[in-house]
């Protein structure tokens, strides 16, 4: 019987520097998109780099950390709601929309961390799904917010349109970046020491709490930047569109069809899943949510660990076939 | 004085339904340590077969009861032998998004048989009611609450009393001790998960007598779902319905929460679910384990 | 087997897949393309099929009839739809597909208001004409979009009808209780009627809304039950309206009247709820009963739309089908009177347009939004969908006050 492995993130802290080298060749292609002069193209690519820096803010605290937490949206929703109260108040400066939004949730993450990081496992888990839907309910009824109806947000004309995209690419390569420096630093070390064993990290002298929180902030700085970045691309705001459950799970999917806890999975996993909704929305108009979900199943019970994990296997196919039967009952 | 009881009376109807959805959730996550995101959609399976059999055979939906729980234990169990099996001991994150990719595909295969048309079972007898010191009591809510409360003292009853219902509590206890003993884990996963789905599908009948049928129905239950077995205690029968009432009851009360700051309205009614998840998070953080939770829980 | 490679090599070529463009449909030669996102799936299914529903039949129409006379040329139509899932953010992102990758002449609105605004944005940046006519809060008409145009009533006016004629009874009502949803329609709606009823002298005795995905409303019943009113009515969606009227008679709440915004017009609330959905008031865009005469080039009346959509659908026409069909309409009657094709000439057509139809009047004020057709009230009676306000497009008298329960 093979054990069941519980190490997530195999091939170093960083995951296989080949997957990192090719997503950094990716990153610097994608450069060239704004080129093109489509907009609808700018708009998926500009997408996969918003959801690659969530999926990077998702994987810092629920992959090195090992707190898995399905309410990131909440951030990523403050920090889009920043820069719609800025515009409100006439200042349309992405440097100050992002600026805000970290603060802010960076302070939101600290505030909530205090008591939430208390919880483990499935409690963490929920604690957190209920901030993003109870987040979404109250500003939906703040009438200051926009309630239901939400704000318009300003932004620049089509022709200076580009201007989103290279500011959601500056978003998500920082992210990338933050995550390898961090998972190289002491930090690093720190949030997985905590994922495998919290209690032994304790006596190691790290305070669990202390890592966990400042974890739970980047993390929320990274989901914060990219919703102040989307909002005035998007031009307009409302609690379902700036908490949407998809914000909430792309990410997630991402980081695990990539690779949990390495550099470049949130990064790859953004890429291919996102292709993959572009062609079932091709050929599949009515039914392509149908093979989303479906996807979503065989995503899971096939490749676990993720792609970049793939990278950096021995024993090539034959591991593979055997780890699809780690979990059994 | 009226509104206060008959609040209380709506709160406590309202809770009966909500235990039901609860208790096959509670189970599958305490037993089995899987928080299952497809429940919602097995309660909307169960609400299209009770409307079903009502529109194409005019059985009664209170009859639809048996009918629904052993359909969708039937399919629960095959789904878990057969498919979530293969990853039922790994970590949360993965059960997780296996179950939330189901229920995508739940919903979109009803939506496809169905179609997004909105569908109702309605009674020759739905809306009756009787008064009672003041209070207006429906008797399809009453009949509800009483179907919801005999289904948790058998519940209990053969999960403290038969061989199988124990099996499944040592399982859940020590998993490696419940092996030695002889018991036989994959088989007993998947009598807990379909119990889990055939639950949800007999509170899917109960609510299609009073909710609008469409794919989407069960997303809100599930929701709450989450709340009261948090608040109850997970894996205990009697949990899921103390939460249920409990829940309810709150709800109720904070539907009268009603009053203008300014141009602000506050109604607690709109903000239900935001109330809901603030008594979730005050529960795990103050008391995680719920009102009647173990420990080990 | 290598899997690195292999895996690289997967990555790469599904990056280059993203960034292939979809063969664009021609929208040259002779065939003028429209695009709309529409909700196919998600929880506006219904309502989105409807929309899809009423463009098709306009389309097939126009083509079996010759098509589109332009400047001296004919075209035919197309549409192309995607399904924005009843997502506001997909829908916008789907207009820009719709413009870049397929390059559509012009946009026809999805369903919605929250998918209307973000698409109108859409609309407006790129310069391209729209036209709504499921998207009724007026929100979207306040900010200043010269390219989108609404061919339906404003969200506030949905259940001013409702009140019109119930003080225009004898005896009059004089107390309201209000319930919402609490989306953006909804609060629209709910704001709209209690502004009329404030401003014609009946008293707004409760007011409190409710999350869209509420599973039970049975306090706000009972707290609107103390409140005595007159008439009660509903600012929602077919699903709470369902929890709403079962509701009420659940709690043997009795009042003159039972109006709602959405409901009664859609055969599922009658079919689901029995004998309990009659004598209840729904506000409609529009009715198969309305005797306007519509201008050539299209169905001229009201009864023969009905017909067209009953042999297409098998179904009774919906308001929905109407107003999605009159949103076409507009274009039909812009683009011919512009004599091109130029998005900036259609614009302007549309803004000069003013046209009767079998939907109504198609005259867009300067916001875009068409405040000159007025809303029509329907009744339940007897399972059947009866127009009963205003006076000159009515087919039957209302009912009022409603008979107690059990007696319908």
């Amino acid at each position: 019987m093979v054990a069941p492995l519980k190490r997530i993130g195999l091939g170093g802290i960083t995951g296989s520097p080949v997957a990192i080298g090719v997503a950094l060749a990716l990153m610097a292609l994608l450069l060239l998109v704004p080129l093109g002069h489509n907009g609808y193209i700018e708009i998926v690519f500009r997408n996969i780099l918003m959801y690659a820096a969530m999926a990077y803010g998702w994987n810092l605290i629920g992959g090195y950390t090992g707190y898995v937490s399905f309410g990131q949206v909440a951030f990523f929703g403050i920090g889009a709601y920043c820069s719609a109260v800025l515009s409100a108040h006439n200042v349309d400066n992405l440097f100050a929309d992002v600026a805000l939004a970290c603060v802010v949730t960076a302070l939101f993450a600290v505030l909530v961390g205090l008591p939430v990081l208390r919880l483990k496992g499935h409690y963490f888990a929920i604690a957190t799904l209920g901030i993003g839907l109870a987040l979404s309910d109250i500003v939906a009824n703040l009438d200051v917010l926009g309630a239901s109806s939400g704000l318009a947000v300003h932004h620049v004309d089509e022709a200076h349109f580009y201007v989103y995209y290279y500011a959601m690419w500056l978003v998500a390569l920082g992210a990338m970046l933050a995550t390898y420096f961090i998972a190289r630093s002491k930090l690093g070390f720190a949030f997985v020491a905590i994922r495998e064993n919290e209690e032994a990290a304790a006596v190691l002298g790290i305070d669990a709490t202390r890592y966990k929180i400042i974890a739970w902030a980047i993390s929320a700085m990274m989901a914060g930047s990219a919703g102040a970045v989307f909002a005035p691309a998007n031009g307009f705001l409302d609690p379902s569109i700036a908490f949407s459950a998809d914000s909430n799970i792309f990410p997630i999917v991402m980081g695990i069809l990539g690779g949990v806890g390495t550099v470049a999975g949130p990064f790859i996993g953004a890429l291919i899943l996102a292709g993959a909704n572009e062609l079932l929305q091709k050929y599949f108009i009515k039914i392509h949510t149908l093979f989303f979900g479906a996807m979503i199943v065989l995503v899971v019970l096939l490749l676990s660990r993720g792609l970049v994990w793939l990278f950096g296997l021995k024993g090539g196919a034959r591991t593979w076939l055997k780890s699809l039967t780690a979990y059994k009952a | 004085m009226h509104l206060v009881l008959q609040d209380l009376a709506n709160g406590i109807l309202a809770g009966g339904i909500l235990a039901v959805v609860a208790l096959g959730f509670s189970l599958v996550w305490g037993i089995m340590n899987i928080i299952n995101l497809a429940h919602g959609a097995f309660v909307m399976l169960g609400a299209y077969l009770t409307y079903q059999l009502f529109a194409s055979l005019h059985v009664d939906p209170f009859l639809s009861l048996p009918v629904s729980f052993v359909v969708m234990f039937a399919a629960g169990y095959l789904l878990q032998r057969y498919l979530i099996n293969w990853v039922v001991r790994a970590p949360i994150l993965t059960t997780f998004l296996l179950t939330f990719g189901l229920s995508l595909l739940f919903v979109n295969i009803a939506l496809i048989v169905w179609t997004g048309d909105q569908r109702g079972v309605t009674t020759a007898y739905a809306g009756a009611n009787f008064t009672i010191v003041g209070v207006t009591i429906p008797w399809v809510k009453l009949y509800t609450l009483l179907v919801a409360l005999v289904i948790t003292g058998v519940m209990h009853l053969w999960l403290t009393r038969s061989k199988t219902g124990r099996a499944i509590r040592a399982t859940s206890m020590d998993i490696g001790a419940a092996q030695l003993s002889g018991v036989r884990v994959a088989s007993i996963y998947a009598i807990v998960y379909g119990l889990g789905a055939g639950l949800a599908g007999v509170a899917g009948s109960l609510i299609s007598m009073s909710y609008a049928i469409n794919p989407n129905m069960g997303e809100p239950f599930l929701i709450k779902a989450f709340v009261v077995c948090v608040l109850g205690g997970l894996g205990s029968v009697q949990g899921a319905l103390v939460g249920g009432l409990v829940y309810g009851i709150v709800e109720a009360f904070a539907t009268q929460l009603d009053f203008t700051i300014g141009t602000q309205h506050i109604s607690g009614s709109g903000l239900q679910d935001a109330i809901a998840l603030a008594v979730l998070l005050i529960v795990l953080i103050v008391r995680p384990t719920g009102i009647m939770g173990k420990a080990t829980a | 087997m290598k899997l690195r490679p292999t895996a690289a090599l997967g990555i790469l070529a599904l990056s280059a897949t993203l960034a292939a463009p979809s063969v664009p449909v021609s929208a040259a030669g002779d065939t003028i393309l429209f695009g709309s996102p529409v909700s196919l799936t998600g929880s506006l299914t219904k309502e989105g099929h409807l929309t899809q529903e009423g463009y098709e039949l306009w389309k097939n129409y126009v083509n079996a009839h010759g098509g589109l006379k332009v400047g001296g040329k004919t075209y035919k139509v197309d549409i192309k739809y995607y399904d924005d899932e009843s997502k506001n953010d997909t829908s916008a992102q789907l207009a820009e597909r719709l413009i870049d990758q397929d390059h559509v002449n012009f946009l026809l609105g999805p369903y919605g208001s929250g998918t209307s605004f973000t698409v109108a944005q859409i609309a407006e940046r790129k310069k391209i004409p729209m036209v709504e006519g499921n998207g009724a809060a007026e929100k979207i008409f306040n900010q200043g979009f010269k390219y989108t145009f609404g061919v339906l009533s404003p969200a506030k006016r949905y259940l001013e009808g409702i009140l019109q004629m119930a003080k225009a009874q004898k005896p009059a009502a004089q107390t309201v209780a209000i319930t919402a949803a609490s989306d953006a329609f909804s609060q629209e709606v709910a704001q709209g009627a209690a502004a009329w009823a404030n401003a014609n002298g009946m008293k707004v005795v409760y007011n409190n809304k409710y999350p869209d995905t509420a599973t039970d409303v049975s306090s706000i019943i009972s707290a609107l039950k103390q409140t005595n009113p007159d008439i009660i009515l509903n600012a929602g969606h077919l699903q709470d309206a369902l929890l709403v009227q079962k509701g009420l008679k659940e709690q043997n709440v009795i009042a003159k009247g039972y109006g709602y915004s959405v409901g009664p017009d859609t055969p599922d609330f009658a079919s689901s709820l029995g004998k309990d959905a009659n004598d209840v008031f729904g506000g409609a865009q529009w009715s198969d009963a309305v005797k306007y005469k519509g201008a050539p080039g299209f169905i001229r009346s009201a009864p023969e739309y009905a017909k067209a959509i009953d042999a297409a659908y098998h179904h009774r026409a919906d308001y929905h089908n109407a107003e999605s069909t009159a949103a076409c309409l507009a274009f039909q009657y812009a683009i011919e009177r512009a004599g091109s094709l130029d998005p900036e000439k259609v614009r302007d057509a549309l803004a000069k347009l003013d046209v009767t139809t079998f939907y109504g009047i198609i005259k867009f004020d300067s916001r875009g939004i068409n405040l000159y057709k007025p809303m029509v009230v329907n009744q339940i009676q007897n399972g059947r969908l009866t127009t009963v306000w205003p006076a000159f497009t009515a087919d039957g008298k209302p009912i009022y006050p409603a008979p107690p329960w059990g007696k319908r």
